[in-house]
Parts: C-alpha cells; sequence; structure tokens
C-alpha cells in the first residue's frame, strides 16, 4: 500500500507586501512553488528528492508534515488527507528539518528529546530507551547531557535527526540531513536510514548530496521550478556521477565543474 | 488524559529548568519588584493619608491594582515571548508536526505561563503586605474565584496577542497598545471614576476594570462572593465571550499561516 500520495498538489506562494511598508521597495506577487505534481511512495521505500534550489523539495515534506496546506489537490499519509486530518498525520511523520536551531537552548540535548517525545506521545514507560537509541544512532550519547546552546552545527543537525526518529514514525521525512556532518556520521547515518527502510519506514529524503542519493535511494523524484522532471528508480550499483549526470541532463544545468571536483563532489 | 498531563508536565519541566538557568534574570526581578513598590509606598506617602480611593488606604489600593495589571500584562507577554521564540528559533514549525493539537499546546504552556505569574504575583502582594505594611482584609474564596475568572480573561488576552503575532508578526505593538490602555483605563492607579464621562463608560468595557474591582474587593474589603456577585457575573460574562473568541481566531491564524507559509516569520 501506499503511504504517502500526492494528487495534483499545486503550492503558490503569494507575497503581501509588510504591513505599514511606506518606505520599503516590497511589491506583492507569487511564486509557485509546486504545480499538478502526483507520485506516491510505497512502505519501506527510500524516495529521493533531487532538484536546484527553489525546486519545491522543501515544500513538499512540509506538505507532508502539515506545517503548510495545499492550494489544491490532496495529499494523502497512510490514507488521511493532511488537511482533514492534520493530526493522524502527524502521528505518522517524522521531520527533521534544516534549521538547525530548533530547540531550547537552556536545555540538554536529553531533555529537549524528551520534551518533544512527550508531545508526540510516546508512551513515558518506553521513553528512555527510545532516546538512548537514537543518541546512540546519531553519535550523540556523550553529550546527551550538554546544553544545546553549547552544539555545533552538525552536533544540532543530528539532534535533528534524533527528535524525529524518537516517535518511531512511519513516514520519515529529512531536509538534507548529511549537510554538516563530518564523513564518519554521515556513513553512519546511512545506515540508519537503510535499515528504517527495512522496518518499513518510508523516507523522502531531499537532498543536493548524488553520492546520498545512490547509495540510500531506492528512486528519485528531480523537481525543476515546482515541476516533476523525472521518477524513475535509482538502480543498484549506480555511481553518483550517473546520478549526477542524468541530473545535469534533465534540468537542462550547465555543470561547470572541473573533474577532480565532481569526484569530490559524489564522496560522502 | 494521561497524554495530556504528561504534556503538561514536560512543559513545565522545561519551563522551570529554562528558568532555573537564567538565576541572575530571577533576582534582577526580585529586586524590581521592590523598587517598583518602594516606589508606589512613597508615592502614596507624598499624596497623604487623606486620598481613600473606594474607602481603602491609598498604598493596598495601588497594591493590588499594580499587581493584578501586571499579572495580566506578564501573561500576555508570556504567550507573545513564546510565539516569538518559537518563531526566531525555529521551534514554531517543528511543534506544530507533534501529536500535540496546536489548541492543547497552547493551553498547556499557557498553565505553565500563568505558574510563574501567579508565583510573582504572590510574591508582590506578599512583600506589600510584609514589609511596607499594607493593610489588608482578605475573603479568601472570593479572592480564589476573581482569580480562576482574572485568568481565563488573561488567557483569552494572552491568545488574542499571540494570534497577532502570527497574523501581523506585530504582536509587541499590540501588546504595547493593549497594556498602555489598560494602564490607564482600568483603575490600576487610580479609581476609574476620576476618568471623564465618555473615558469612565468605555473603562467599564474593559474586563480588567472588574478584575482589578474584585481583587480589591476580596482582598481589601474582605467581601463574600455573594456581595460581590454582580462583579463575579461580570467577569464570567467576559471570560464565557472572549476564551472561545480568542480560540477561534488563533485556529484561523495558525490555518492561515499554514496556508500561506509564514507560521515562521516574525
Amino acid at each position: 500500500m501506499d503511504r504517502v500520495v500526492f494528487e495534483s498538489v499545486r503550492k503558490v506562494f503569494r507575497h503581501h507586501p509588510a504591513l505599514f511598508n511606506w518606505m520599503g521597495r516590497e511589491r506583492g506577487g507569487e511564486t509557485v512553488a509546486l504545480e499538478n505534481l502526483s507520485f506516491s511512495a510505497p512502505a519501506g521505500q527510500v524516495l529521493v528528492l533531487l532538484g536546484p534550489n527553489g525546486s519545491g523539495k522543501t515544500t513538499a515534506l512540509k506538505l507532508i508534515s502539515t506545517i503548510l496546506l495545499p492550494d489544491a489537490g490532496t495529499v494523502w499519509v497512510d490514507g488521511c488527507d493532511t488537511v482533514k486530518h492534520a493530526r493522524r498525520v502527524r502521528q505518522q511523520v517524522g521531520i527533521a528539518v534544516a534549521t538547525e536551531r530548533s530547540f531550547f537552548p537552556r536545555l540538554s540535548a536529553r531533555e529537549n528529546l524528551d520534551f518533544f517525545a512527550a508531545l508526540d506521545e510516546v508512551p513515558p514507560r518506553d521513553r528512555r530507551a527510545r532516546i538512548d537509541s537514537v543518541l546512540r544512532d546519531t553519535g550523540l550519547e556523550e553529550q546527551a547531557d550538554t546544553l544545546v546552546m553549547k552544539f555545533s552545527s552538525g552536533m544540532y543537525q543530528r539532534l535533528g535527526i534524533a527528535r524525529a526518529l524518537v516517535k518511531r514514525p512511519g513516514v520519515l521525512l529529512l531536509d538534507e540531513p548529511t549537510r554538516s556532518l563530518d564523513a564518519g556520521t554521515t556513513a553512519h547515518f546511512w545506515t540508519t536510514v537503510r535499515a528504517l527502510a527495512g522496518q518499513p519506514t518510508t523516507i523522502l529524503l531531499a537532498t543536493h548530496n548524488f553520492a546520498e542519493a545512490a547509495t540510500v535511494g531506492d528512486r528519485l523524484l528531480l523537481l525543476r521550478r515546482g515541476r516533476l522532471l523525472a521518477d524513475r528508480p535509482v538502480r543498484a550499483g549506480e555511481s553518483a556521477e550517473a546520478l549526477r549526470s542524468f541530473y545535469f541532463h534533465m534540468t537542462g544545468e550547465v555543470d561547470e565543474a572541473p573533474g577532480a571536483i565532481r569526484r569530490v563532489e559524489t564522496l560522502p | 488524559m494521561r497524554s495530556t498531563v504528561d504534556k503538561l508536565r514536560a512543559i513545565l519541566r522545561r519551563d522551570l529548568l529554562t528558568a532555573i538557568r537564567h538565576r541572575s534574570g530571577f533576582a534582577m526581578t526580585l529586586i524590581g519588584v521592590f523598587m517598583e513598590l518602594a516606589a508606589f509606598y512613597f508615592l502614596s506617602r507624598a499624596i497623604g493619608p487623606g486620598f481613600r480611593p473606594g474607602g481603602v488606604e491609598y498604598f493596598p489600593f495601588l497594591l493590588v491594582g499594580t499587581g493584578v495589571y501586571t499579572f495580566f500584562v506578564m501573561s500576555a507577554q508570556a504567550f507573545l515571548s513564546s510565539v516569538q521564540e518559537a518563531q526566531q528559533t525555529g521551534t514554531m514549525e517543528v511543534l506544530m508536526t507533534t501529536s500535540t493539537e496546536p489548541a492543547e499546546l497552547v493551553v498547556l504552556s499557557s498553565i505553565s505561563a500563568f505558574a510563574g505569574n501567579l508565583v510573582s504575583l504572590g510574591v508582590y502582594l506578599l512583600a506589600g503586605v510584609a514589609v511596607f505594611r499594607a493593610s489588608i482584609h482578605v475573603d479568601v474564596l472570593s479572592c480564589f474565584v476573581v482569580l480562576i475568572l482574572s485568568i481565563v480573561i488573561a488567557l483569552a488576552l494572552g491568545i488574542v496577542v499571540a494570534t497577532m503575532q502570527i497574523t501581523l508578526q506585530k504582536g509587541s505593538a499590540v501588546l504595547w497598545l493593549l497594556s498602555s490602555g489598560l494602564w490607564f483605563l482600568s483603575g490600576a492607579m487610580f479609581p476609574s471614576e476620576s476618568l471623564p464621562r465618555p473615558l469612565e463608560l468605555l473603562a467599564h468595557l474593559v474586563p480588567l476594570t472588574y478584575a482589578i474591582e474584585g481583587m480589591r474587593m476580596a482582598l481589601l474589603q474582605g467581601r463574600s462572593v455573594v456581595a460581590m456577585a454582580p462583579t463575579l457575573a461580570i467577569l464570567a460574562a467576559f471570560g464565557a465571550v472572549l476564551l472561545p473568541l480568542a480560540m477561534g481566531g488563533l485556529s484561523l491564524s495558525l490555518r492561515r499561516a499554514r496556508r500561506r507559509g509564514t507560521l515562521s516569520f516574525y
């Protein structure tokens, strides 16, 4: 059964000049973030969203998580409409957003996770074990009792992933999850993602990293300016270089990176 | 029910730990309370014992008026701060993706905010009585009833300010406008009967006027619940109308922000 379904979804952001904007130059207008987007993702699949900045990847994740509502069309999660049954959808979905500092700075990592786990209705008797487990999976065991105001960017990002995992979601949304991670943590994270997909959790991963897409993805959606350019499987053993070529071929963008840089960029 | 209690525990723990880890802020607030009380004490002495608004001494009159006013404004401020902080730190969107309904989250967070402000109000009144010798004559039950009804109204006020922050990103300006209007009209510093007739009528449309009046009756004059039934009925009516309106407004503003993608705009 398909866990996540987009049916002809359209999302437009309308820009309204700020109130009392007498001195400013800001004018109204609109940006089409998603146009007639349809796709589905079954249980246990890692679906990679690729696309240039502003292509609609994050918007698609936010629509699934109910942070945003669609202007047209329907988003379904486990058979629930994200507009009509938002609470049931949120019970199913965990999201690790690109915003790093979305935590309470004067609480420790463990206290932050405990707080969000309570709001996500994780049973108190399971909470400690689950928090220990996700801290271990994200390599934050030693910093568990450190106030998060002292965290580096990478540690914030790991904590964001831990927060998304602690509720054991049926659908996991990851927005550039390894952007600030070191190579060792990234590799461990990819193993964790693959293990989750086997459980089976549906994972939607927005990324610019071709190595990540090739390593963990089962299928990829290529978006450009809110439209779906391609929806195809990631073939077993397909290289990051092959995905990179496919990306530039489909988007029509010019790959200006010299060969040496390209090779480095496709490494974890 | 069990999960609601668990969420409340988590929110109280978060706010308590954050407050404790801001020890210097807590100490400065205490010093500020004593400075403010000293100012009011010497102001009432300068005016002299002949001025007895509503038949009570001026210092206790000021003590209760400013204490209740501060409770209202600080509660609304707590709502505004929590929304602004959530928008600035990025927790707003994440909180909106948890399994907890936004309205439930607001109400549970408000309990924490009110608990802190109730402690402050208690310290303020106790210091006024113990250190500055304000004379009081308390009816505990009446005090309790006025407090509960006042909390309902303060909750509505806080939600309105939070809604304005989400909708217009201008919650601070709205709070400033509200707080200065309430300061002027509610009778916190002087009896509203001293105002010109049109403004006095306007003061009767302000719920804080009745909350302050009710608390003065209960704390300074020892009036029973029966004796102050008309004031309590007005407070209850304000609460019954304002709270559902405020909750409805918040729900609409959250939906609008989700539609427009402006949840974390500030």
